[in-house]
């Protein structure tokens, strides 16, 4: 017999990890996309620029490369530059060129000016020579070193030196001065009864003490401040003197009470000086009260030719205790005339330098003020013996250096030392204008070549730093002169400057506006130049784009060399916006260009033929030139480099951005969109397909039951968001569309991946061996499935993820709710659509499984049914194919698509056998073939159905119900129509047949009837009335073959016979036990002939509802049955009957059947 | 679970000038409401409507555009894959009615059609509830017009009233599905015949080359 075998998982197990975070999830397995899915395109999402980038490490990674990649073009470029670099500066050393004309001019007049008195100038120098003052002498630079380099610098053949030299020896000795500044003391000790002291300074040298110079009287201080000035002329021509310098405590005694009474009624400064040196000569003539509080001497043998400050200690005779400090500034001077002497020094320090720097071939813009040790004596004894105060000597230097820079560059770091040196005491002191002027002349020799370092900000010739150090000198000369605040000079003289865009009328001294104009000028020549040596080698949109992108990515760098070198430098030290002032030029610039191509490309794009989605062949075509898709994906190549180079206007310039005209730049590329939108289809189906070629339908780890394609596809759909992320399309309007477009797209790559999935998997799972050709439901098979519902699953959040919410509510503060709600209603169809696409994918493959395992199934059941007595292996057979298929779907489908497929099964399973049953009724098979599949099917729905679950039940109860009625014998089957017919007719209200009263019960195996009338029989007869009798029959007929149908006698004319009839009949106990046993009371009208007798209606007593008493028959109820008739033959078991055409059984009830027909 | 019913889809696309009266179309057939103020499409709108033919349910989706020019790069991209076009006017909008042929360029040019695949286009002319006096373009000339432009299938209809609505949709599917059978009888009968006349045909031709050589000479 059958083993019952045992379903070996069982139901209710959760088997699918349904995670609605799938798309999180996604995130982190994007790891292990396949990057030969990438390769199909050559990366083409990646190359979209920053794809992955939302990890900021990865993103600088990315800017770092870029960054080299530009700076490795400009290196490209760089040397180029160079050779062309003669080209710009052509234009400036044009205007240079004509100045140095005028400049050489100015020099040779100077020289010739010179000319006449370079040998008074020579005599002058040695003179200095001869005259070395100051404890600094070199003393390793000897007089004759000195001398050769003089003789050297001047180009004095030896003959003259000689001869000049005797003169120079002959002259007098220079008029020395000795220049004291009394500056402060300190920490004098206090000589008055108060705790302080009136403090003097007495000041006298040595060698001439009566000619003593005094400083005014601080009272009431230990710590007085007098910054007063004298002049001592040294007599001895010797420097072996000593400058003494004594603090005194001024006493007020009386006297000096009246004196500090007359005081007041001093008028002018020179009462006040008479009355100080009144004090101080009582004070030096002892006549007075007045203590030294101590005294600080000073050889003139330490003093350094250019002077010094220094604190000295006070000291006292006999006293080792510290009297106090006193600061003291003394340098020597000459009585020279200053105006002359500056003079002749700038000329001296031309010389000196002209021959400096051709003795040591010092580079371009080197120079900073180092001469060397002999340069360097001559000019600071020059200095020294000349009297000439710092500032003298600064200006002066300042004009040569401004001279000669013309010529031969200096360092600017030396300019913005000398002016940093004059900005304070030009802006303090009265300064001559003569010198004013000099300051003047020598800034405008000096600013071209500022100027010029500024436009040529970008040269690449020199290391950055160096450039920096450059940029900030200049600034700070800039800055500087800005200060001194220049008024109407024309320090930038429009023949000089052509390309300062000054337009008032009188001198331009705008420092700013040259410097915004120098900038731009630079920007703009740089431009001009990339663009120049960037020209597209073809005349194609490709090229143009590629070209463009490329301008655009040079500019962008140059901007953030700015932001990041520059505009620091710039705001600090001229209070100037760098950055911005470039910015505000590129976008200018890049507008202008962009604009006009931009459109015209877009309006020319052709549009993409991709219909067929015949990929295969041509998935290896990477050419550009051939790629349909070039032209869309540089164009949108361009459009994220001008929506970057946007992105840092907006954070160069936050205020002025909106007035910009690149900030609308994506309505050029409008048209584009589309293109692009199509593309990235295109793109994503390409890689779909490749993604479902590669799978090797495995799940990708043991947590999940989807294998690599639907995790790619995922991936390729985060691609495509990552794409509209990045477009980062502003318009509001479009957005909305877009977004609508793009689910759509998805949606059709969601069935794209279906259709490929399918004919991936369409050959696996066939078995083919010697007996049997099958198919199996393998895992591949599942996870097939799996992988589209997978997808089909992340189609909602996808449409989330693509910024669904927000474009909605900016349509809901741009326009209004009820837009907003259209819109959402829209996109929902949109989504839900799709879903229910998929859904229906989904479907379609479930159907197509159960649809290829009928073949099997149909064939295992009719084997089954054929030899079900004799061979209970094809039952088996059956049991473990099914027992396998749905075990692995239940493993591998989740709940909702494993129950899915049972309902399919079961839909199925009573097609085939519905179809069986036809096809075997025609072919006249036994009834124990289909009371075979009886079996086989109510095995099968034991063991795999849920009886509780009948949403499919109907046809399968019913597909059951046939085979049991065709499983059946005759004779039983006879029976199921009567029991049919019984469960009929008690079921009746009415009928136009009549109604009949009977008693019955069993008395042990004795059945009693008692038929007691009958009512409203039907009329027979033509008089109105009928002539009944009933007749009793035991049923199932062949059980009961040993028992008499009794009938009653009849009954003429009436329609209400009291029959008043009992029966006894003598069962056997099993006829008694008889289940499902009948009692049938015909009731017949009697033909007159005994022949024809015709049927009025009958009536069904079930032996279920006898009772079994030993009482009297009588004492129990009536039964009262409505009397009926079959009507039509249209019953199944009737059906069953005339299939069976060879029995004869079945044709003699047939056609006794036909007549208790309703007529 | 299982989706209710696997309905052939259909992609309908309509187009015409602004304020013609497109949404409202569309509105009347999908939800047989009317709004008089109804405002500007913005880009695409889009609905669902299932509609029996003969017994069987195809499920329309129902793609309604913008009319104005500053959207025609939103719903260009919508028009590829369409399976119907309903070209629309108003009747009492003369310009409107010129329009069409705007219309059939732009959606044959972005719907990307190949030579064969004949899309079946419906002309509508809506607002037919306006008085007499205020009609611009007759019945007449709708058909002239889609004569001269091989369109077997106009209609007039009223989105106010709801008169024709249902049939011009009911219209446009039955026009596919004769071109579709058309198609699928063009496919069989090509596979079965044009080949072999080609071949019959080249064969002739070179024959008939030959032969009037041979005369010449």
């Amino acid at each position: 017999m059958l083993q019952l075998k045992p379903m070996r998982t069982p139901f209710g197990r959760k088997l699918m990890n349904k995670d609605n975070r799938i798309w999180r999830l996604l995130k982190f397995s994007l790891g292990k996309y396949d990057s030969r899915i990438q390769q199909v395109d050559n990366g083409f999402f990646e190359k979209f620029g920053s794809l992955f980038r939302e990890q900021a490490e990865m993103a600088q990674n990315k800017e770092q490369e870029e960054k080299q990649q530009v700076a490795k073009v400009a290196a490209e470029i760089a040397p180029k530059e160079n050779e062309e670099d003669t080209e710009p500066q052509a234009s400036i050393s044009g205007s240079e060129g004509e100045d140095s004309e005028t400049e050489k001019e100015d020099i040779k007049t100077e020289f010739i000016a010179a000319a006449f008195n370079i040998d008074e100038l020579y005599t002058e120098i040695l003179y200095v020579i001869l005259h070395n003052v100051g404890c600094d002498v070199n003393i390793d630079v000897t007089q004759t070193a000195l001398f050769s380099y003089a003789q050297d610098a001047f180009r004095i053949p030896n003959e003259k030196h000689r001869q000049l030299l005797e003169i120079a020896e002959n002259k007098e000795d220079p008029e020395l001065i000795i220049n004291v500044e009394v500056i402060e003391a300190k920490e004098l000790r206090p000589k008055d009864s108060n705790g302080m002291s009136d403090p003097f300074v007495t000041l006298y040298l040595a060698s001439n003490t009566s000619h003593r110079y005094n400083t005014s009287v601080k009272s009431m201080t230990l710590n007085p401040v007098w910054e007063e000035h004298f002049a001592l002329p040294i007599n001895d021509k010797s420097i072996d003197d000593t400058l003494c310098l004594e603090v005194w405590d001024f006493d007020p005694a009386e006297t000096v009470k009246e004196k500090l009474g007359k005081f007041f009624d001093v008028k002018g400064v020179k009462g006040m000086r008479k009355l100080v040196k009144e004090i101080a000569v009582t004070a030096t003539t002892g006549q007075h009260d007045n203590e030294l509080i101590g005294r600080a001497k000073i050889p003139l043998n330490t003093i350094p030719a250019s002077g010094m400050t220094m604190w000295y200690t006070l000291d006292k005779k006999n006293k080792l205790t510290r009297q106090g400090v006193l600061k003291v500034r003394v340098s020597f001077s000459s009585g020279k005339n200053n105006q002359v002497a500056a003079q002749e020094h700038r000329h001296m320090r031309r010389i000196i330098l002209l021959h400096e720097l051709e003795m040591s071939q010092v580079s371009p813009y080197w120079w900073c003020g180092n001469f060397s040790p002999q340069g360097d004596q001559l000019l600071t004894q020059h200095i020294a013996q000349s009297g000439l105060s710092p500032t003298e000597v600064a200006l002066c230097s300042y004009s040569v250096y401004a001279g000669i820079h013309q010529k031969h560059p200096l360092s600017f770091n030396l300019f913005s030392k000398l002016l940093e040196k004059l900005i304070k005491p030009l802006q303090t002191e009265l300064v001559m204008e003569e010198d004013m002027n000099l300051l003047w002349d020598a800034t405008r020799k000096l600013l071209p070549s500022c100027f010029s370092a500024i436009r040529k900000i970008r040269k690449k010739t020199t290391n950055e730093k160096t450039i920096l150090k450059q940029v900030m000198e200049v600034l700070k000369i800039l800055n500087f002169v800005i200060e001194l605040n220049p008024t109407n000079i024309d320090l930038l003289p429009s023949h000089l400057y052509p390309w300062i865009s000054y337009r008032e009328d009188g001198p331009n001294c705008d420092i700013r506006g040259a410097l915004n104009d120098a900038i731009t000028q630079g920007a703009s020549d740089w431009f001009n130049y990339i663009v120049e040596n960037n020209k597209e080698t073809e005349s194609t949109a490709l090229s143009k784009l590629e070209t463009l992108t490329r301008l655009i990515q040079l500019i962008r760098s140059d901007l953030q060399k700015a932001v990041e070198y520059f505009d620091k430098l710039f705001i600090e030290l001229v209070h100037f916006q760098y950055a911005k002032c470039l910015y505000t030029f590129y976008q200018a610039k890049i507008a202008t260009i962009c604009e006009p191509e931009v459109r015209e490309i877009c309006k020319n794009l052709k549009t993409l033929q991709y219909t067929g989605f015949s990929f295969g062949a041509n998935t290896k075509n990477s050419d550009p030139a051939t790629d349909p898709l070039a032209e869309g994906t540089s164009l949108f190549n361009l459009y994220l480099t001008i929506q970057r180079f946007v992105t840092l206007g907006q954070g160069i310039c936050p205020v002025d951005y909106n007035t910009f005209h690149i900030r609308n730049f994506h309505q050029w590329f409008q048209v584009g969109v589309a293109q692009w939108l199509n593309i990235a289809v295109y793109k994503a189906l390409q890689r779909i397909e490749k993604a479902v070629e590669l799978d090797q339908l495995v799940p990708i780890d043991n947590t999940v039951k989807y294998s690599s394609s639907a995790v790619d596809t995922l991936t390729i759909f985060y691609q495509v968001n990552t794409f509209w992320q990045q477009l980062n399309w502003p318009d509001v309007e479009s957005c909305y569309t877009f977004i609508a477009k793009i689910i759509d797209d998805i949606c059709r790559c969601c069935v794209f991946y279906a259709e490929k999935m399918g004919s991936k998997i369409e050959g696996v799972g066939v078995v083919e061996n010697v007996y049997e050709k099958k198919f199996e439901v393998t895992n591949e098979w599942c996870l097939a499935i799996n992988n589209i519902d997978y997808v089909r699953e992340t189609l909602q959040p996808f449409a989330q993820d693509l910024g669904m919410e927000a474009v909605l509510k900016n349509i809901l503060d741009l326009k209004s709710p009820v837009e907003a709600e259209r819109c959402r209603d829209t996109l929902n169809v949109v989504i839900s659509n799709a879903i229910d696409t998929i859904q229906n994918k989904i479907v379609e493959f479930l159907e197509t499984v159960v649809k290829k395992m009928t073949p099997s199934m149909k064939r295992l059941l009719i084997e089954g049914a054929e030899l079900f007595e004799q061979d209970t292996n094809s039952v088996d057979r059956l049991m473990m194919y099914m027992d396998q298929n749905l075990e692995t779907l239940h493993r591998e489908l989740n709940d909702e698509n494993f129950n899915r497929t049972l309902e399919l099964i079961w839909e199925t399973l009573s097609k085939i056998l519905d179809e069986i049953i036809q096809a075997n009724l025609e072919n006249r098979r036994p009834p124990s073939f289909f009371s075979n599949l009886q079996k086989t099917l109510t095995l099968m729905l034991g063991v795999y159905k849920n009886p509780d679950d009948c949403s499919s039940c109907a046809p399968l109860k019913n597909t059951e119900r046939i085979l049991k009625i065709h499983g059946l014998e005759t004779s039983d089957l006879i029976h199921e129509v009567h029991l049919e017919l019984a469960n009929q007719f008690d079921q009746l209200h009415e009928s136009p047949y009549g109604e009949i009263s009977l008693r019955c019960k069993f008395d042990e195996d004795i059945l009693k009837i008692e038929v007691i009338n009958a009512r409203d029989l039907a009329v027979m007869d033509s008089n109105g009335t009928s002539d009944s009798f009933v007749r009793i029959h035991l049923l199932p007929e062949h059980k009961f073959s040993n028992i008499d149908k009794p009938k009653t006698k009849t009954h003429h004319k009436t329609i209400f016979p009291l029959y008043d009839e009992s029966f006894s009949l003598n069962l056997t106990s099993e006829q008694r036990q008889q289940k499902n046993g009948l009692i049938l009371f015909s009731v017949k009208d009697k033909d007159m002939m005994g022949y024809n007798n015709q049927y009025i209606g009958e009536a069904y007593v079930k032996f279920s509802d006898i009772p079994s008493t030993n009482g009297s028959l009588s004492n129990l109820p009536q039964i009262k049955k409505l009397l009926g008739r079959p009507t039509s033959l249209d019953m199944s078991t009737i059906k069953a009957l005339e299939h069976r055409q060879g029995d004869k059984q079945a044709k003699e009830f047939l056609k006794k059947f036909k007549q208790r027909l309703v007529s | 679970m299982r989706s209710t019913t696997k309905n052939p889809l259909l992609k309908v696309v309509i187009l015409g000038d602004g304020g013609v009266g497109k949404s409202c179309l569309m509105n009347r057939f999908v939800s047989n409401q009317f709004d008089e103020h109804s405002f500007h499409t913005i880009g695409v709108e889009f609905l669902n409507k299932d509609l029996d033919i003969d017994g069987q349910t195809y499920t329309l989706q129902i793609w309604d555009t913008a009319g104005q020019e500053r959207f025609k790069t939103l719903r260009t991209p919508f028009y590829r894959g369409s399976d119907i076009c309903m070209l629309t006017y108003a009747i009492d909008d003369k310009t409107s009615f010129k329009n069409l042929e705007l219309w059939r360029k732009e959606f044959t040019y972005y719907a990307d059609l190949k030579e064969n695949n004949q899309i079946p286009f419906l002309v509508v002319g809506n607002k037919s509830d306006v008085p007499r006096e205020e009609r611009e373009v007759s019945q007449l000339e709708m058909e002239t017009w889609c004569n001269e432009n091989g369109i077997t299938s106009c209609i007039e209809t009223s989105a106010k009233n709801a008169s024709n609505v249902q049939e011009a949709f009911k219209m446009a599917v039955q026009h596919w599905l004769r071109l579709e059978s058309r198609a699928d009888k063009n496919e069989t009968a090509t596979n079965d015949t044009v080949d072999l006349s080609k071949k019959y045909g080249d064969n002739r031709m070179s024959c008939c080359v030959g032969g009037s050589e041979e005369s010449s000479n």
